[in-house]
């Protein structure tokens, strides 16, 4: 059994990749670039001595999705989990289309094309946990990351159906709604609340593996963040500016 | 990302900053740091800009940050990517912490002999810094356990240095204080573990120069020594100290699974403390009490984690300078004038009040080539809390170390001066002009590197 950790050379995929690694968990390392994951592949067969495999492909194209079927160990995967997902400084609605499409590709459609490749194999063996990662953006849409949190809203709208359809079955679908994580997409912004460290994210997403918890917000307090957000009718959230 | 996508480098997302040195010297407000965590980051481009590269920023002096470079935290670049079990040879990225090294290589029955006392020291900064170890008499420097290093500079891309194919460039990078460009990964020699916990002896010494002797008798037999003095006093008892020499405790060495505790400390940490604790009084209450700790151990066997990274107490005793910080003079002085060094430190210190909180001595046996901090004699740390007259005494150490043979470690001195490195590295001038034929351009810059004219 084996987990494929789609965006796990750096960030929260790291994070994770680390985390699970450190559990024995063997793995399946998907990013864009191939001398990341070699390098992290290398670190994590080094220190935890672990099977890890990896594959190079650029989440902006959905169809290279495809490929991970013939990565070495594809049959054994048991665990598909996504903390991918790209943002844009421009993203305010003005975006050219081919760059709206590669952001709704990087951050919805190639999480789908991959749960379809292997959803039928997680069926089968009627065992397995899909984990979507979405933003805490995509509460509510505003001016800026528009793409970004309609590809997550889209996202995380995807879960809740794979959820239903996997109800009567063994396969766990989880989605995780996350506040600031301190990650690159992160660095250097000026946020009004404090970004969670992705080790912390990661240990909470391993613990929960398997079991059936359905959507979370992480970090905890952005929970009432969310309720208020959400619960703001428009005249006074039209006012908002953040 | 949309944000890597312009032409000149460093690119990437950006953060001002607020760095100190860990001596309080040097402070810039608005430094700018990028922290990247992909190889995409290290492209051959043109139109480069100043940067400096930085690990975990315990340096003394001000070596990544600083002369308007972009500071670059390689932090993220934390990777152990082999490891040979039969050699001991380990290949690992430069933000890889000596912590986390350690951790992973005791569990194997290996360790790295030559390590500075933090654990969250970065590989890339010992490489930088050249930093020593526990017996530098002995063991040598850290360049001396560094098979090969990456080194990426915008202009040339990634080049691998070793001490036989690129060997200048090799030399100028162990000890070149990231001048010559990022340390990206490197390939270390580690040594059998022999054993879980060293041996440790304290021997009490009535002056500097007797401990120094000491040093110098027990070097080839030690596997850890240093010597601390108490100078906080006046008169007779100014230097009465405390040698400590220790050997592994040869057991039958099975791996051992280290956990080290973890810190948060940092040079912002250090300094929160609004004012100094060391006064006079609180001073020799404080050595008075360690000499007797020291001097009741005896012999004792201490775990090999705490005797190589004592960070506690470290930690702890650094933050009581408060936000102000302190001096450090670190300098080799020639093995026949130690006794002369510290009468004169001694007169000078009287004469201008300044009570010296510490003073901790090592054995050197190496030579110094281009701007490494080695030499054959005793290396004397003197620390003193940051005030006006413990600069004038600074200034009275430097031509005491220039006078008498010495020479000065650049990474443990903020505000150490062009003319007192220049007069104390004679091959400083043989470093810039191979830093010059390398990068004509001089992209890779620090205050240090500006301070020191390189």
């Amino acid at each position: 059994m084996s987990a494929l950790v789609f965006g796990g050379s750096a960030g929260l995929g790291r994070a994770l990749a680390r985390t699970l690694a450190a559990r024995g968990e063997s793995l399946v390392l998907v990013a864009r670039d191939a001398r990341d994951l070699a390098a992290e592949a290398a670190h994590l067969r080094t220190l935890y001595g672990v099977a890890v495999e990896w594959m190079a492909l650029d989440a902006a194209d959905p169809q290279a999705t495809e490929k991970l079927a013939g990565v070495p160990g594809a049959a054994a995967i048991r665990r598909l989990i996504f903390p991918v997902g790209t943002g844009n400084d421009s993203d305010d609605g003005l975006l050219p289309p081919a760059t709206v499409a590669a952001l709704v590709n990087a951050n919805l459609t190639s999480v789908m094309a991959t749960v379809s490749l292997f959803l039928p194999q997680l069926l089968a063996a009627n065992v397995g946990t899909i984990v979507g990662i979405g933003s805490v953006a995509a509460l509510r849409g505003r001016n800026r990351n528009v793409t970004y949190a309609a590809a997550k809203r889209g996202l995380e709208s995807y879960f809740e159906s794979l959820r239903h359809r996997t109800a009567a079955t063994g396969v766990r679908v989880q989605f995780y709604r996350l506040g600031y994580v301190d990650t690159q997409l992160s660095f250097g912004r000026r946020l009004p609340l404090p970004k969670a460290s992705p080790q912390a994210i990661a240990r909470t997403i391993a613990g929960n593996l398997g079991r059936d918890i359905g959507c979370r917000t992480l970090p905890a307090f952005w929970r009432p963040i969310s309720w208020a957000l959400r619960a703001l009718p428009w005249r006074l959230y039209r006012r908002l500016n953040f | 990302m949309a944000r890597d996508g312009t032409a000149s480098w460093p690119a990437g997302p950006s953060e001002t900053h607020s760095l100190v040195t860990m001596d309080g010297g040097v402070r810039v407000a608005g430094a700018t740091v990028q922290r990247p965590d992909r190889y995409a980051y290290f492209r051959e481009r043109d139109g480069a800009m100043p940067a400096i590269p930085r690990g975990a920023g315990f340096s003394f002096a001000a070596a990544s940050f600083g002369a308007g470079a972009t500071t670059i935290d390689l932090r993220s670049f934390d990777r152990v990517l082999g490891f040979d079990a039969r050699s001991g040879q380990v290949e690992v990225e430069a933000g890889a912490t000596l912590g986390a090294l350690f951790e992973f290589l005791a569990a194997r029955g290996f360790y790295l002999p030559i390590q500075p006392g933090h654990h969250r020291i970065t590989v890339g900064g010992c490489i930088a810094a050249n930093v020593h170890g526990k017996n530098p008499a002995r063991d040598g420097t850290f360049v001396s356990q560094v098979e090969s290093v990456r080194v990426f500079h915008p202009r040339h891309g990634e080049i691998d240095l070793t001490p036989q194919k690129e060997s200048t460039l090799f030399a100028a990078t162990c000890g070149g204080l990231g001048l010559t460009g990022i340390i990206v990964s490197a390939r270390l020699r580690a040594q059998r573990l022999p054993g879980a916990a060293f041996h440790v002896v304290h021997r009490q010494v009535a002056t500097i120069a007797e401990g120094a002797s000491v040093l110098r008798e027990q070097s080839s037999r030690s596997d850890l020594m240093y010597a601390w003095f108490d100078c906080s006093r006046r008169g007779q008892a100014f230097e009465r100290g405390m040698v400590v020499t220790g050997e592994f405790v040869s057991e039958p060495s099975d791996p051992v699974a280290f956990k080290l505790s973890p810190s948060r400390f940092s040079s912002q940490s250090r300094a929160r403390l609004p004012f100094s604790l060391l006064n006079p009084i609180s001073l020799r209450l404080m050595n008075a009490i360690y000499f007797r700790l020291l001097r009741r151990s005896g012999t004792a066997n201490v775990a090999l984690a705490e005797a190589l990274y004592p960070t506690r107490a470290n930690e702890l005793y650094l933050s009581l300078f408060g936000r102000r910080g302190f001096h450090e003079c670190q300098a080799i002085v020639p093995y026949d004038q130690v006794a002369e060094f510290v009468g004169q430190l001694r007169d000078q210190a009287t004469r201008t009040g300044v009570r010296i909180t510490l003073a901790v001595a090592k054995p050197f046996d190496g030579e110094s080539e281009l701007i490494r901090f080695d030499g054959r004699g005793t290396s004397l740390a003197i620390e003193i809390p940051r005030a006006t007259a413990a600069s004038q005494l600074m200034r009275e150490i430097d031509r005491l170390v220039v006078a008498l043979g010495g020479r000065p470690n650049v990474i443990k001195d903020s505000r150490l001066p062009r003319d007192i490195f220049e007069a104390t590295y004679p091959e400083c001038d043989r470093f810039r002009t191979v830093l010059r034929q390398w990068d004509p351009k001089r992209l890779f810059r620090s205050e240090l590197s500006d301070r020191l004219g390189l």
